[in-house]
């Protein structure tokens, strides 16, 4: 793909290129442009930013902004800040994508390899996973979590995430396992491994490019994921977007627009960093599986 | 008792049935080769012997012990696979350890055997890299190292050497040979190359369609087929098959056929099957290999019953070694092999020799050979 394009650039003229990189660049202007107001006006006084333009860079720096978002502004009924959400979404995220992503791997595991029957057909069911919309389950979903006794807690929310995701991981580990040789697990029967081991000492250590897809797909889904957290959790167990929309809609006093946008940052920091970690196995992952497959 | 019986083994897939009452006794520190061309059942069978098949109804027994339902890795067999199958996140020395870890062997055990076998199949170089990092014959080496480690009462070859490139498999075959003479294992080895059936087996299952067609050391199969799919699957060129009628003359049997020139020739047996006796005045088959018929001075001097007889040179091939010369006989193509300095030209009309010793005669209905 990137020798054909190479092939077409020496082809195209100097004009040319500088006018599709101009476009190019406008376009990632285009993109960057509100990261960049938010990133200026939460480093920015209030006064500056009611008095005057939201464009402008910041006259006075302050990181006060910052510090008032994470530990002390407004949240709800207490003035904690985001930190202790933050640790919620973490509590949160940590044990959803794992498990959803081993649950996947396994799942796939099966499907391709311990072949038995309708399998197809309950694999058809686990796609469907894919398509149900958030809203749909609610209900229902409340319904399972009170009579688990997990309503309004973080394993309830894991548990939710868990569910739905496991549509997704499956889907993927199911498609990185066709393309995986069916002679290897045969021998290493052979060899005596059982199920599990193969599973462990074989295919998982194979997997590391599906499963960096895996867990930045879950990772972001259930990071930013605002729906399930403000239906099925407490105040205790609220993750970080719900917290940011009270933060933001909180109707006492003066709009603190810098603290906003800095309390906004906050919460997206996380999901940027673990695309920046393994993004580029992300594509090499979605490749892996496609291409052969 | 045998060391490996495979006795009235069946194979079904829902109602088809794909492999029909199979019956084989592999003796100790045989080498069994299942040939036979794709879809003839022969993988089926071996991953019935491995046990990552189930048996439909029969039974394999190992030892003297029915193996049927027993977990393939309780069965006391490797297996070598087409793809090699190693494992590729592991290292050389990992891949081949991982049986008797799995096995629980000690830890010091495991390094001794290592070492022996990476001795062995010199491949100690080798052992830290990952199998990504290794060429074909080396892969190949390392699969072959990982069955001997666990030094087993049966070895499985699936197709091993179908992945090499064709001097690598030769030097391959040689070396499986050598290895089978060195430790006496038993081996059953699956292949539909004809050649390394021939060079590598004591004994030769030819398969067909889910039936063993014939079964027997390679000289039988290669001398004697069974049937005709025999005769044309095993040999290179395969045999020349000519529709001949039989007739009784002086009290002995005659083949009546004609060459390419037009004319009528005759063919006297010198000792023929007692059968063709019921075929006189009928037209068969006659089977005849190449290097029985060729330029009178490389005739075999120790056959009994040579006949030469005239005919024309439709094409001829140089192989090196020997000179491959087509003819006709009763209106089908044959092959001559000639000595590789033979003198003849296409449209040039030649002696050719005919050895009536290794002649066979097959029915043409039954397709079977006449006994």
């Amino acid at each position: 793909m990137s020798a054909g394009s190479t092939d077409t650039a020496v082809r195209t003229g100097r004009i040319t290129r500088t006018a599709l990189y101009l476009v190019l660049l406008l376009f990632a202007l285009f993109y960057l442009l509100p990261f960049a107001i938010m990133v200026i006006n939460s480093v920015k006084p209030l006064t500056e930013i009611t008095g005057g333009n939201m464009m402008a860079l910041p006259q006075d720096w302050t990181f006060d902004p910052w510090v008032k978002a994470w530990a002390t502004a407004q949240i709800g009924v207490d003035p904690t800040g985001l930190k202790p959400y933050f640790w919620n979404s973490i509590k949160m995220v940590v044990p959803a994508v794992a498990i959803s992503t081993i649950l996947g791997a396994l799942n796939g595991y099966v499907l391709t390899k311990w072949r038995f029957k309708y399998d197809t057909l309950i694999f058809g069911f686990m796609l469907f996973a894919c398509f149900i919309p958030f809203q749909i389950v609610l209900i229902p979903m409340a319904r399972i979590l009170g009579l688990a006794g997990l309503a309004g807690s973080t394993p309830g929310l894991v548990l939710v995430h868990v569910v739905y995701g496991l549509g997704f991981t499956t889907l993927y580990f199911k498609n990185y396992y066709q393309v995986f040789p069916t002679e290897l697990v045969r021998a290493a029967q052979i060899d005596g491994a059982g199920f599990f081991r193969i599973f462990w000492r074989l295919l998982l250590p194979s997997s590391g490019p599906i499963i960096v897809v895996s867990v930045i797909w879950q990772f972001t889904n259930i990071w930013n994921d605002f729906l399930f957290g403000a239906s099925f959790a407490d105040f205790d167990s609220q993750p970080m977007t719900v917290a940011l929309n009270n933060l933001v809609q909180s109707s006492t006093g003066v709009k603190e627009y810098n603290v906003h946008f800095a309390g906004a940052i906050l919460a997206a920091l996380p999901t940027l960093l673990v695309y920046i970690v393994a993004g580029r196995y992300f594509v090499r992952g979605l490749m892996a599986g496609s291409v052969k497959g | 008792m045998s060391f490996l019986t495979i006795d009235n083994a069946t194979k079904s897939y829902g109602s088809v049935e794909v492999l029909h009452r199979v019956d084989i006794d592999v003796q100790e520190g045989e080498f069994l080769v299942l040939v036979g061309p794709s879809g003839c059942g022969k993988s089926t069978l071996l991953n019935m012997i491995a046990g990552l098949e189930d048996i439909t109804s029969g039974t394999i027994s190992i030892k003297g012990k029915s193996m049927n339902g027993v977990h393939p890795s309780n069965r006391d067999i490797a297996m070598v696979f087409q793809s090699y199958a190693l494992y590729p996140n592991m290292s050389v020395a990992k891949n081949i350890t991982f049986g008797l870890e799995m096995h629980k062997v000690p830890k010091a055990e495991r390094e001794t055997a290592l070492r022996d076998v990476a001795k062995l199949l010199q491949i100690e170089p080798l052992l830290d890299r990952k199998p990504g990092q290794l060429s074909g014959g080396q892969r190949q080496r390392v699969a072959m190292g990982r069955a001997l480690v666990r030094n087993p009462d049966v070895f499985l070859f699936d197709e091993p050497l179908s992945n090499l490139d064709a001097k690598l498999r030769v030097d391959m075959r040689t070396e499986i040979k050598k290895l089978h003479q060195k430790l006496g294992t038993t081996i059953v080895y699956v292949t539909h190359d004809q050649i390394e059936a021939m060079t590598l087996s004591t004994r030769i299952a030819v398969m067909n369609g889910g039936f063993i067609q014939q079964l027997g050391t390679p000289k039988e199969i290669y001398d004697t087929p069974a049937n005709l799919f025999v005769a044309t699957f095993m040999g290179s060129p395969s045999m020349n098959l000519i529709p001949v009628k039989i007739l009784e003359e002086n009290g002995g049997l005659v083949a009546e056929t004609t060459n390419g020139l037009g004319e009528t020739i005759k063919l006297p047996f010198a000792a023929p099957p007692t059968g063709l006796k019921d075929y006189v005045g009928r037209t068969i088959t006659l089977g005849l290999r190449a290097e029985a018929l060729t330029d009178p001075d490389g005739a075999d001097s120790k056959a009994v019953n040579l006949v030469t007889v005239k005919n024309r040179v439709i094409v001829m091939e140089p192989a090196g070694s020997d000179t491959f010369v087509m003819t006709e006989f009763g209106g089908q193509d044959c092959n001559a092999r000639m000595r590789a300095d033979v003198q003849v030209a296409p449209g040039e009309d030649v002696d050719f020799t005919i050895n009536m010793d290794k002649v066979v005669a097959f029915d043409p209905e039954t397709e079977d050979r006449i006994v």
